[in-house]
């Protein structure tokens, strides 16, 4: 097609071979494929399905070639709807009435096994380059729903769906063996459930926010934001706010760091919730509070959100946000929420980030949060995670330049059983002076898995660095574990750098004797020595009813799992 | 003179007549206890107190103790009885592990304790720790008893004595992060309130309890917020400690080093916090080394203590006495 680069054709050409190639028994699967690459000819689909449906293939290992293959003879009747193909953005707009035509969402029989056509033909060396290993059926079908699901989108947001939804087509889905990032996680349970997506807000109630700011997300679609520096991405006007998403939503598209959450997220993503604040306004002491609730719709399903926040705070700006996520529905809600913020901090800006997750315990809850620091700028962060049966949280601040200050605390508290939490954090340094302090406290209780990865990465330019790194964390019960690993990187060659990480079985005998030396009891002190292990990250949270609504139910939890222990070893 | 003297050579325990101390016989029983003004209480008063006898709050006969784990005998034979309204002081070398008698008063269970006052029972053949009587977990008590207010405090557990009355004050205090000194303070004083009856106080009664206390000491009040000895100084430390006293409350303090690592100032301080502390009902049993605490505070009896007993028992001269001499001028002579 004229105006098309090299390498947009090849890449064409490549996504087609996979479509034609491995044709899923579902129709849905070449739907998907064609989608990507922006074919919007509905005339094509009939063709593929049948196509499809006549032959099911295995999709191929990682060790095969992908790229240069030939071409199975039914895949070389092109999809005319090649001939359909626009600008990406007008494909994007009108992502393939097919499509949302497709019908249900349920899961198909996975594909039988069938002898793998193996390729033979080489291609360009241009395609062969780009070409992928391998595309996950899982993936593949997860992202083929969140891209159905998303009927209208801004345009603002097009280029990051277009480069997640071409990275999805490669990644696979990670495993505890495959994957380095993945190496202590289970993520098994994000499989126990077909995935279903919501289609409307529901009909609750939106929870009272004693701050004048407030956001609410419901099932990771935008119900209202309020406040003063605060809109929807699809709301805001012309300007300088709209000007600085679009450059930040841009720039994601190429964050290199990512993983298929963040990708998944980027792909379902409807709207953007941003909060700009502009230059050398201060409004540190009226937090924007974003709440995040979720439902369970089906007992079969699990209702996947993916809301997205984006917050630029610009030179010299100061601002607080307060991040909720809480199951609104009835207890024990099954549903999996994939929430990513994003955080840009200009030269001398202030953010103060406070994040609340108290889910329902059978939710499972991915989370990425980014955040880039330009010189002498400020990032706080707190973070209390009590709910979940599976929650990860990847915190990825990136520096720009000198002088930066991050402080970051977090809290983990497994008090179910088999509930994992998993912080994995990446600070990358790469200019000088900067000063970092990372606290990560964990308990685990029951027969929980709390997982620690902070890293640090010093680079060269980035002397004369102050990180500490300090991990504490008490596993309360034999059957609880706990995996933790600090890294620190460093390349630089003056710096201050420490880390330290404790893991006791039980709290520190001396200071429960001097507990007990004052007359406390030692069933008071223990309960005392606990609750002050956790108040102590949780009282860095600025907010007093936010703080309070944290201590307040973090202390329930301990007593309800100190109850469970107390009946386990009666029992 | 004569009542107190009959009283303290016929009653005491102190002086029983045992062939390991003979010297204490022959040593003039304090007699200036009535005359020395102590700025708190009468000097009559004081006579007629002793000659009343105040009752016996810690009674300590023929203890006995060893370390548990080696079964090194560190206390041989204490005898101590310390009144109401009475102040002791205990001196002895380095590593004759004065501290452990008082950790025997609080410690019961068989924990490892970083205020053992260290290298001591390693050290000597039969060394002996006064943190014996607290109920340190590295000692058992192999012999003897110890009474606090006419109860055996060995089967006692560490909160049940200090809840009795007893506070001892460590030598090396530990921090507590996460923990404030606001909300400690007030979980020990709602603990006794408890225990007595009375009603918890809330947070904001008692910082009405607490900063006049804290103003006393002259300490800054921002302290309240900080944790427990977080990042505080070992003199700091210690005058925490004291003002934990002071907001707490005890019948028999056991002071372990008080005096370690305070300046001038801040020693006067402690010492008139721990002077206008006490009454006629309750007591305080110094450790020392030195002589300048026992200027501030000073005591009716000084004891030295060496393998494992008291060998020596006097007024404050002995104090004056080890101080020019060392303690070879007061050996068994």
């Amino acid at each position: 097609l004229p105006g098309q680069s090299e390498r947009e054709k090849g890449e064409r050409k490549r996504i087609r071979l996979h479509a034609a190639d491995w044709a899923r028994p579902t129709c849905k699967r070449l739907s998907w494929a064609c989608s990507q690459s922006w074919w919007a000819g509905p005339s094509s689909f009939p063709s593929l399905f049948h196509l499809s449906a006549s032959r099911v293939s295995r999709p191929p290992t990682a060790t095969s070639t992908r790229g240069p293959s030939s071409l199975p003879p039914q895949a070389a009747r092109q999809p005319p709807g090649r001939r359909g193909e626009a600008s990406r953005t007008d494909a994007m707009s009108s992502p393939s009435p097919l499509c949302a035509a497709s019908g249900s969402t349920a899961l198909r029989a996975p594909p039988p096994l069938l002898r793998f056509r193996r390729p033979a033909a080489a291609v360009s060396a241009s395609v062969a380059r780009a070409a992928p290993a391998v595309s996950d059926d899982l993936v593949l079908r997860i992202a083929e729903q969140l891209e159905d699901s998303v009927t209208s989108s801004s345009p603002l947001l097009d280029p990051l769906r277009s480069a997640s939804a071409l990275s999805l087509l490669s990644t696979p889905w990670p495993t505890r063996r495959s994957s380095e990032a993945f190496r202590f996680t289970d993520i098994s349970y994000l499989r126990s459930f077909p995935i279903s997506l919501p289609s409307r807000a529901p009909d609750l109630a939106p929870p009272a926010s004693p701050f004048p700011s407030h956001v609410h997300f419901s099932d990771g679609l935008l119900v209202s934001a309020s406040g003063a520096h605060v809109s929807s991405l699809a709301d805001l006007p012309p300007g300088r706010a709209r000007d600085r998403a679009a450059a930040a939503l841009a720039a994601s598209a190429e964050f290199a760091h990512k993983d298929l959450f963040y990708d998944f997220n980027a792909v379902g993503a409807r709207d953007v919730v941003v909060v700009h604040v502009p230059e050398g306004v201060k409004v540190a002491d009226d937090p924007v509070q974003i709440m995040f609730t979720y439902t369970n719709c089906g007992a079969e399903s699990m209702l996947m959100s993916n809301p997205r926040i984006l917050v630029v705070a610009e030179k010299e700006a100061e601002v607080a946000i307060v991040e909720e996520h809480f199951g609104a529905g009835e207890e024990g809600g099954c549903y999996w929420a994939n929430p990513v913020a994003e955080i840009i901090i200009d030269a001398g800006a202030r953010v103060v980030h406070s994040y609340v997750q108290r889910q329902s315990f059978a939710a499972a809850h991915t989370k990425w949060t980014v955040v880039q620091q330009d010189t002498s700028s400020k990032y706080e962060f707190v973070e209390v995670s009590t709910g979940a049966k599976l929650n990860r949280h990847n915190l990825h601040i990136q520096q720009l330049g000198p002088e930066t200050e991050t402080e970051l605390s977090t809290l983990h508290l497994t008090s179910q059983n088999k509930q994992i939490h998993d912080l994995h954090s990446k600070l990358i340094l790469d200019h000088p002076r900067g000063f970092s302090r990372q606290l990560h406290k964990c308990i685990a209780c029951g027969a929980g898995n709390s997982i620690f990865d902070g890293n640090i990465k010093v680079n060269r330019y980035a002397q004369q660095t102050d990180a500490g790194q300090e991990t504490k964390c008490l596993v309360l019960s034999p059957k609880a574990l706990v995996n933790v690993k600090p890294n620190l990187q460093i390349i630089a060659d003056d710096v201050k750098c420490t880390h330290g990480a404790a893991i006791s079985g039980d709290l520190d005998p001396n200071e429960l004797f001097y507990f007990q030396a004052r007359g406390i009891k030692t069933d008071t002190a223990t309960d005392a020595l606990l609750y002050f292990f956790g108040a102590h990250v949780i009282k860095r949270i600025p907010f007093k009813p936010v703080n309070e609504k944290a201590l307040a139910q973090f202390k329930e939890l301990l007593a309800s799992s100190r109850q469970m222990t107390n009946e386990a070893l009666l029992s | 003179m004569a009542p107190p003297l009959a009283a303290v050579s016929s009653s005491s325990p102190l002086f029983s007549p045992s062939s390991s101390r003979p010297l204490v016989r022959r040593h003039a029983p304090p007699s200036y206890v009535s005359m020395r003004t102590r700025g708190r209480s009468q000097p009559a008063a004081a006579a007629a107190a002793a000659e009343s006898s105040g009752s016996p709050l810690l009674e300590v006969r023929g203890l006995t103790a060893s370390v548990k784990e080696t079964g090194q005998q560190i206390l041989a034979g204490v005898d101590l009885t310390i009144r109401e309204g009475e102040i002791h002081a205990i001196m002895g070398k380095n590593g004759s592990g004065k501290s452990t008698l008082t950790k025997f008063y609080l410690c019961k269970t068989n924990r490892d304790h970083a205020h053992c006052s260290g290298t001591c029972m390693f050290n000597q053949v039969f060394v002996f720790d006064l943190q014996v009587l607290v109920g340190h977990p590295h000692y058992k008590v192999t012999g003897g008893t110890i009474l606090f207010k006419g109860e055996d405090l060995v089967d006692m557990e560490p909160e049940e004595r200090s809840l009795a009355g007893l506070f001892m004050s460590f030598q090396a205090p530990i921090e507590i992060p996460g923990v404030s000194n606001f909300d400690f303070l007030l979980m020990a004083v709602n603990a006794r309130r408890e225990k007595s009856g009375l009603p918890a106080l809330g947070p904001l009664e008692f910082y009405s309890v607490v900063s006049p206390k804290v103003d006393a000491l002259k300490m800054d009040p921002k302290f309240l917020d900080r944790n427990v000895n977080e990042g505080f100084s070992g003199g700091e430390r210690k005058r925490n400690e004291i003002l934990q006293l002071s907001v707490i409350g005890a019948d028999l303090a056991l002071l372990d080093e008080i005096d370690s690592g305070l300046d001038v100032d801040a020693l006067e301080d402690v010492a008139n916090a721990v002077n206008g502390l006490l009454t006629p009902q309750n007591s305080v049993l110094m450790i020392t080394h030195y002589q300048r605490l026992l200027d501030l505070i000073k005591p009716s009896y000084v004891h030295i203590m060496e393998n494992g007993k008291i060998i020596k028992t006097g007024d404050s001269s002995i104090a004056t006495q080890i101080n020019e001499g060392g303690f070879k001028s007061i050996a068994l002579v």
